[in-house]
């Protein structure tokens, strides 16, 4: 054979100083010349990029081994060394970009205790209960003239001896019409409505309270100017167990949200599929390969999905967002294209991956293309394409839950907003809700699917 | 040499594999096992090295009591005993070279070779066990890229690594065909006549019984129906191992 | 009973069609598609693609220019000067006036549709804004000004007409987005390999514990087996991005870190899975010839099991890379690094045509690597 002559050996270990690995190349070392190839500029590009100079020892080691590799051929060196090297820059350079800092999770274990520890208490129900309550509205700080501070409403009277309140003072706030000796809780309400200070106090036995209230500054912090007078609001409140658990309000937001992540993902699922069913087929290679028309056809859809696939849906789901708003209408939209690529791509190769002896033996006994498909290709298909949408299924439950991070519904919605807030046991109650729900559809999925290969 | 007394073998689950089977093997003799499929024939040869524990009686192997061993005196013994088998066990990803050397394991640092190092001298000695076989030009080659005769030789040379006063072959030839069973079934009989080695093996077609051993022994259920020479099967003892219904097999095992 | 068997056979495939008819309609009650409202946001969507669609990778150098013009007021206190020809120019008409006189100032050569500040700089140095003035499509201005007494030339120095307009010089340079993109690119990639590599290291001991072969032998054994399956599959329940809230909330938002750490568990969590597949698939055969030998029980593994398994550790966890590539991507939409953060800042912002950049950037490399990593898979096997 007359391509078993060897390229001169000078002229490789030139080629190789100009360009790693091309000098290999020329003397038949494909796999050796891609592997010096791909170590240099990979590396070069990487110190390059992060720009310390002392780094830049690392692809000068690997050229230098390049070279000795092409001048020792045929047998060349091993390429341990450099992939070694390689190894320490890309760990070294990568653990201070993602500054790494296994530090930062023992410094602020206690942190993470106390955020562990509440997750555990999870809030899903509560004792049904009844409530009696009552309100005050009290000015602070005091005025010239303050309003009267006196309030009744359903049967009870709250009302404060000192009318006004200022920021230190001892104010007196009674309440009457009460249940009798029950723990009763008083909440100082801010003008915008958030909880400044709140304790608690027994009623007699004639359904009176009272409490000795000292006036904390920190029922002022949301006030632009804390020496204007305001009107806040004391509530007072009692609740009393009437037997039974109902959803506490975080149970609520869970079912709801679960049920909604549910729904996203079936709808998303089953629209993503029938839209997948065309696009599997323009993108079969075994019947788009025929002419030239359908073969650009091929090419275009096989792209287009591949371009599709390679954006997350979460990032989709922003841009619907803005589009249409938050909610989980966008969340779906975003979903239901996802899937449509990537079921696609997979229908696509379960096509091209079809027996085609029954298709002949159909096609033999005289029958049409629509007999051919119905009873040659279809039988074919349907198992994998069923298979492949629960599977398809599974996934998307998994990411409905994350889709509501920005605004597109499902549990994910309410988590964020948990997180943000630093609720920990509304968070550990939806994790838990996650990992049981996923765990679940996930084990029938399963099933589902062994039963159908 | 190998002494089998009472030997017993019940799987959790109640299945009686070997019922209360006794026999002697002596030096340089070539011991062929017949029966049918699941008459214990694999249960035994494993018993013998003790890759299966039996539930009673005893293996003697050159005085030692095999069945009481254990630990490093177990490998001791196990290394001594080359083993062959009907789908060959080759570790398929990792080339000849390496599988033949693992039947230096037990002989060698089990720290280098844990790091992957053979000694010079141990690669010598498998290529020397490749050419004695005919395969040394697949040295580098993959085990699973060589063809099922291939794969076998490849086998026997792991075993020969052992330097094996016995060797237990189990259905070698099974899954081959004629022409490449003879051949293998010739490598085991040189090893038997040349370098003395004194092979148990299990064998199904009644030609190669006949060419190849020195004495057989029949176990129909776990239980030894038959023990003789190779000359003294005939037809009517083959139909009593194999049973009546086994008559396919006996015809076309009889050509 | 045999008789049944198709009207049993049908009834089935109604009750299916009927629960997933049921579904549906629950599932578009919770949803609220609203079509009607997808059709009128056509046109926001329209733009919003459109920019997308054009990703920022150059931007034209431009510099600051002023454009000024002397005006002498009144007429014979300075000499007339010429007006340029070309260039960003004014011409006024007549070019000098008295105060209270309101003559015509016209710009030209100007940027198109840019605003400008029009002023006086007066002799004695002092400025004053006479008016903002948008130019039209051609780059012009056309405007009255009126000449205030203010603006009368002292000691032969007249005042000036001026503004400051920036103007493309033409050259190319690499846009900023650009550069913040293919930083943010590298530590997202970053990010993918450090995860994979301690997801792998964690993965490598759970797989043998989850696997049933090697496991689940004795009491102590099936206990282990099951305690480690199930945890794998409670992590593996959760999204990455929801793990790395969490860290995020430990380790501080706003690092990668956190990421790293939430994508190392549930790499470990989903590889682990995946190799106790692969070591429940081995071919028992070699363990017992290697056992036969003599060999001792590390011996065994490292010449019977590791052979047989490392290729499909190492295809899974580089596919595995594959996929922390494209959820890294994302994963900074809660506070870490990397191009997630950096595309949901351009987003939130509304900047969307370097959204586009960034986006474009996300689907190369997801591409680069799912091509090289399904390469170097195949060569594995």
């Amino acid at each position: 054979m007359t391509d078993k002559k060897y390229f001169p050996k000078t002229l490789s270990i030139l080629l190789s100083i100009i360009l790693p690995g091309l000098g290999q190349v020329f003397q038949r070392k494909y796999r050796s010349g891609f592997s010096f190839f791909i170590a240099f500029s990979t590396s070069f590009a990487v110190t390059l990029w992060y720009g310390k100079p002392v780094w830049f020892i690392i692809p000068v080691v690997i050229w230098a081994w390049n070279i000795w590799d092409v001048i020792s051929l045929p047998k060349g060196k091993s390429l341990v060394i450099p992939l070694l090297l390689w190894l320490i820059m890309a760990y070294g350079i990568g653990g201070q970009v993602t500054e790494f800092d296994l530090k930062s999770l023992i410094t602020n274990a206690s942190r993470s205790k106390d955020m562990v520890a509440q997750m555990f208490k999870l809030d899903f129900v509560q004792p049904r209960a009844e409530k009696m309550e009552g309100y005050v509205d009290i000015q602070s700080p005091c005025s010239d003239f303050p309003p009267a501070a006196d309030n009744e409403s359903d049967g009870t009277r709250v009302y404060v001896v000192q009318t006004c309140a200022n920021v230190g003072e001892v104010i007196t706030v009674k309440g009457e019409g009460f249940w009798p000796n029950q723990l009763t809780t008083f909440y100082w309400q801010n003008p915008i409505g958030g909880k400044g200070m709140a304790t608690e106090a027994t009623s007699d036995a004639s359904g009176n309270v009272t409490l000795e209230w000292k006036v904390l500054s920190i029922v002022h912090t949301t006030a632009p100017d804390p020496t204007i007078p305001q009107i806040h609001r004391i509530k007072v409140s009692q609740s009393r167990p009437i037997g039974g658990l109902e959803l506490s309000a975080v149970g609520g937001y869970i079912v709801q949200g679960i049920y909604e992540t549910l729904a996203l993902a079936f709808l998303s699922t089953i629209i993503g599929a029938i839209f997948a069913i065309p696009f599997g087929f323009l993108a079969a290679r075994n019947l788009m390969t025929a002419n030239p028309v359908s073969a650009i056809i091929y090419l275009l859809v096989r792209s287009a999905l591949n371009i599709v696939r390679s954006i997350e849906a979460l990032i989709m789901a922003i841009i619907f967002v803005i589009i249409v708003g938050l909610g989980p209408f966008p969340g779906m939209i975003a979903l239901t294209i996802h899937t449509t690529a990537a079921l696609g791509k997979l229908y696509s190769e379960v096509i091209e991956g079809i027996d085609p002896g029954p298709i002949e033996a159909i096609k033999a006994t005289g029958s049409n293309w629509l007999q051919v498909a119905r009873y040659a290709v279809i039988p074919q298909i349907i198992p994998a394409f069923t298979a492949l949408t629960i599977y398809r299924w599974d996934i998307n439950v998994r990411s409905s839950t994350i889709i509501g991070f920005v605004g597109g519904g499902g549990i994910g919605f309410f988590l964020w907003q948990w997180i943000v807030l630093q609720d920990f046991r509304a968070v550990g109650s939806a994790f838990v809700a996650i990992a049981v729900v996923v765990v679940i559809l996930d084990f029938f999925s399963a099933k589902i699917r062994e039963r159908l290969v | 040499m190998l002494k089998v007394e009472n030997l017993t073998k019940v799987y959790p689950g109640g299945t009686v594999a070997l019922k209360d089977l006794s026999f002697e093997v002596s030096d340089g003799e070539f011991l062929v096992i017949i029966g049918l499929s699941g008459s214990g024939k694999s249960t035994l040869l494993r018993c013998i090295n003790r890759l299966i524990d039996p539930t009673e009686g005893k293996v003697i192997l050159d005085g030692i009591d095999v069945t009481a061993s254990k630990g490093a005196e177990l490998r001791h013994i196990r290394r001594k005993i080359g083993m062959i088998f009907q789908h060959f066990n080759l570790v398929k990803r990792s080339t000849v070279l390496t599988n033949v050397l693992n039947g230096r394991l037990g002989y060698l640092n089990p720290w280098t070779t844990t790091l992957g190092i053979f000694p010079g001298e141990e690669k010598k000695r498998a290529m020397d066990a490749l050419k004695r076989l005919g395969i040394d030009d697949k040295v580098d080659s993959r085990a699973d890229a060589l063809s099922g005769g291939q794969q076998q030789r490849v086998g026997i040379a792991r075993t020969l690594m052992q330097e094996p006063t016995l060797i237990l072959a189990d259905e070698p030839v099974a899954s081959l065909d004629p022409v490449l069973a003879h051949s293998i079934m010739q490598y085991l009989e040189r090893l038997n006549k040349e370098d003395k080695v004194t092979i148990v093996c299990s064998l199904h077609y009644l030609d190669l019984i006949q060419r190849y051993a020195t004495r057989v022994i029949g176990l129909k259920d776990g239980i030894k129906v038959f023990e003789g020479l190779p000359s003294e099967i005939n037809r009517e003892k083959f139909k009593e191992i194999y049973g009546e219904e086994a008559q396919d097999v006996r015809a076309t095992a009889l050509e | 009973m045999q008789r049944y068997i198709p009207f049993l056979k049908a009834l089935r495939k109604l009750l299916i069609t009927l629960v997933l008819v049921v579904l549906i309609i629950l599932s578009i009650r919770v949803t609220e598609p609203d079509l009607v409202k997808l059709v009128s946001s056509f046109p926001k969507a329209e733009s919003i693609m459109g920019q997308l669609l054009r990703p920022v990778f150059f931007d034209r150098e431009s510099e600051k220019v002023t454009v000024s013009q002397v005006v002498p007021v009144p007429c014979d206190s300075v000499p007339v000067p010429t007006s340029a020809d070309s260039g960003s120019r004014i011409v006024l008409d007549p070019p000098c006036g008295s105060p209270k006189d309101v003559i015509n100032l016209r710009g030209f050569d100007l940027p198109q549709n840019a605003e400008i500040s029009l002023r006086w700089i007066l002799p004695d140095g002092g400025l004053l804004s006479i008016k903002n003035i948008k130019t039209d499509d051609d780059g012009e201005i056309n405007m009255p000004l009126e000449i205030r007494p203010i603006t009368s030339a002292i000691d032969g120095k007249a005042a000036q007409i001026s503004f400051e307009v920036t103007l493309p010089n033409g050259k190319l340079v690499v846009a900023k987005t650009l550069k913040d993109v293919i930083n943010a690119m590298f530590v997202t990639i970053f990010m993918a390999l450090i995860a994979t590599t301690i997801g792998t290291i964690i993965a490598i001991p759970l797989s043998f514990l989850a696997a049933s072969n090697i496991t689940r032998k004795g009491k102590l054994g099936t206990v282990v087996y099951y305690l480690v399956r199930a945890f794998l599959n409670i992590i593996r329940s959760y999204e990455p991005l929801v793990l790395a809230t969490i860290f995020a909330m430990i380790v501080g938002f706003g690092s990668p870190f956190a990421g790293v750490i939430a994508l190392s568990v549930t790499t470990a969590a989903s590889l682990g899975k995946m190799f106790s597949e692969a070591v429940e698939s081995i071919d028992t055969g070699p363990i017992e010839a290697i056992t036969a030998t003599g060999a001792n029980r590390v011996q065994v593994v490292m010449y019977a099991v590791v052979p047989q398994i490392i290729p499909d550790f190492l295809s899974f966890t580089i596919y595995h890379w594959d996929i922390n590539v494209r959820i890294s991507t994302i994963i900074g939409f809660v506070g870490g690094g990397g191009i997630g953060y950096l595309l949901s800042q351009r987003i939130n912002t509304l900047q969307y045509s370097q959204a586009g950049t960034a986006l474009l950037a996300i689907i190369l490399v997801v591409w680069a690597l799912d091509f090289l990593s399904s390469e170097i898979r195949k060569s594995l096997v």
